[in-house]
């Protein structure tokens, strides 16, 4: 099984590299009694500005290597980097898009789950996305000791945000940050369960 | 009581009011019934009520008729022929001399086939720079003179199958179907199951005037059929399968600007298919329901769906069927072509 391994190259000079990994697909919906299918678009457009809005931090080189899921093409291996960051963009109102996030776990060598993995879902707001899917999302971020990252996809200051802090953890994975490291600091960030997750919600 | 009888006012009246004032200029010169004077006499900066009025005036003072207004009318679905709704047909089983006929020859067939299969009818043919032959018909029957408020518009390209007309009601489908085919030297017309607002999309689209990608073993390059790279820090992964599947797209609905059709229709006549919902599977009868696409741009969007993943490659035919068929109107059964299934809406 070709796994992507955290260590097996060396790294770059004040360089960090993230993999920013989301299923790109979008869904027909549909309603009994209309006869409109509605197409909709999805979150290749939220990864490809978070890369671009990445790229553009100055105090580090910030290398992005875009991917639908994992595992990763073999023709790239010999010319691929060291991946410091993988991040799963999870958009809760699609359920392939879990299902691809989870799909793609068991191709990264556990090394990765010492702080080099993180969440990060988007449309947690939206009426669609029903909530089990997030309590599902948290159970796994949880039970892999990665943080969740909750971040709003629409809006330039969303992406903004979200690439502000995608770095922080990014330049500490990468071991950028003098006394943090990955596995000290994702003890701190990683995500923790409600006591009542298992409780029915409100609505 | 002048030459402009009251149809001849109302189409008047309905033309200057579709026609925005700032065209109207070109088109009454286009027309060149109206004198050099009394064309600068017009004030197109007035409203459509004072213009009518001004255009009514001339028009008896020209001995103008309803035949010379339906002209302007004429020259003026011309100029733009996306507006209102066209139908595509194709005629059939060509004769021998079908690939020869040309515009005079065709003229005159038309015009004394249709007046032997109809009294009243009025019939004006005029020939567009780029090979299309327009024709307007007004109707009448064997009690009344042609309307001429409601034409039809026919545009024939000769030399090909292809003709595109407007409005036709089922009594002068027959007739006008008649008067083609016997002028064209073909055997039979039928529908082609494409409409649209646009006349030139459906006219590129039948006639393939876009561009066509073919299956090749050795594409070109992927450094250029990629998108471009907004970044050289930024790297895609999968990049092979994206342009794999761009390939696949352009292949499906062709490259570059494709035309505007605005919409497709499926007509559904197929049982129910859900696993998850047992009741309506088990029905025996078939599950009836018309499924329609619609968009701007319907085609572009359709390959965007392929090339980016969201519709799966290799691209179903019944999606390519519509650039492949020049068809937006299909009627899928249970036996029919494609399998049924993949039309199955997924219900989340």
């Amino acid at each position: 099984m070709s796994l992507l391994k955290p260590f097996s190259k060396l790294p770059g000079l004040n360089t960090a590299n993230i993999l920013p990994a989301g299923k790109y697909e979008g869904h027909l919906t549909s309603t009994w009694q209309t006869t409109w299918f509605k197409l909709v678009e999805s979150e290749e457009q939220f990864q490809q500005s978070l890369a671009d809005a990445l790229v553009e931090e100055t105090s580090v080189t910030v290398n992005v290597r875009l991917a639908k899921s994992l595992p990763l093409p073999m023709e790239n291996d010999e010319s691929r980097p060291r991946i410091d960051l993988v991040v799963f963009i999870i958009n809760l109102t699609s359920e392939l898009s879990f299902q691809s996030a989870e799909a793609s776990l068991k191709y990264l060598d556990p090394g990765y789950f010492l702080g080099k993995v993180c969440f990060m879902v988007t449309n947690a707001r939206n009426a669609s996305a029903p909530a089990e899917r997030l309590d599902a999302v948290r159970k796994l971020a949880a039970s892999l000791h990665c943080p969740l990252l909750f971040a709003e996809d629409q809006t330039p200051d969303g992406v903004a945000s979200a690439t502000e802090r995608l770095l922080t953890i990014l330049k500490v994975a990468a071991g950028l940050v003098p006394i943090a490291t990955a596995l000290y600091v994702s003890n701190l960030t990683r995500c923790t369960l409600p006591l009542d997750i298992d409780q029915p919600s409100f609505d | 009581m002048g030459s402009m009888d009251n149809t001849a006012k109302r189409l008047l009246e309905r033309l200057v009011r579709r026609i925005p004032s700032q065209m109207l200029k070109t088109t009454l010169d286009k027309w060149s019934r109206l004198t050099s004077t009394q064309r600068q006499s017009i004030d197109y900066t007035e409203s459509k009520w004072a213009l009518t009025e001004k255009l009514l005036a001339i028009c008896e003072e020209n001995e103008l008729t309803v035949k010379h207004i339906a002209e302007l009318e004429m020259i003026h679905v011309i100029e733009n022929p996306n507006l209102g709704m066209w139908y595509a047909f194709q005629l059939m089983d060509p004769q021998d001399d079908a690939h020869s006929v040309e515009l005079t020859q065709f003229k005159e067939q038309f015009k004394s086939h249709l007046r032997e299969l109809i009294r009243h009818v009025s019939i004006k043919i005029k020939k567009h720079t780029d090979e299309a032959v327009w024709i307007r018909i007004a109707w009448g029957d064997t009690f009344s003179r042609p309307n001429h408020l409601k034409p039809t518009y026919v545009v024939h390209y000769l030399q090909t199958p292809y003709v595109f007309l407007t409005s036709l009601t089922s009594k002068q489908k027959p007739l006008l179907s008649q008067a083609l085919v016997l002028s064209t030297r073909y055997q039979a017309i039928k529908d082609a199951n494409l409409s649209g607002r646009k006349l030139t999309a459906i006219r590129d689209l039948l006639m393939k005037q876009y561009l066509q990608v073919f299956p090749t073993k050795f594409p070109s390059p992927l450094a250029e059929r990629n998108r471009v790279v907004s970044n050289l820090h930024i790297e895609k992964e999968q990049a092979g399968s994206a342009a794999n599947r761009h390939q696949m797209a352009c292949e499906a609905f062709g490259d570059g600007i494709l035309p505007q059709l605005q919409s497709a229709v499926y007509k559904l006549e197929t049982k129910f298919r859900d696993h998850t919902n047992k009741t309506m599977t088990e029905r025996d009868e078939t599950f009836r329901c018309v499924v329609k696409f619609a968009s701007t741009n319907l085609l572009e969007s359709l390959r965007h769906s392929a090339s980016s993943g969201v519709a799966s490659t290799p691209v179903t035919p019944l999606l390519s069927s519509v650039p492949l068929k020049g068809k937006n109107y299909f009627v899928i059964t249970d036996n029919g072509p494609g399998p049924s299934s993949q039309m199955k809406p997924s219900q989340k």
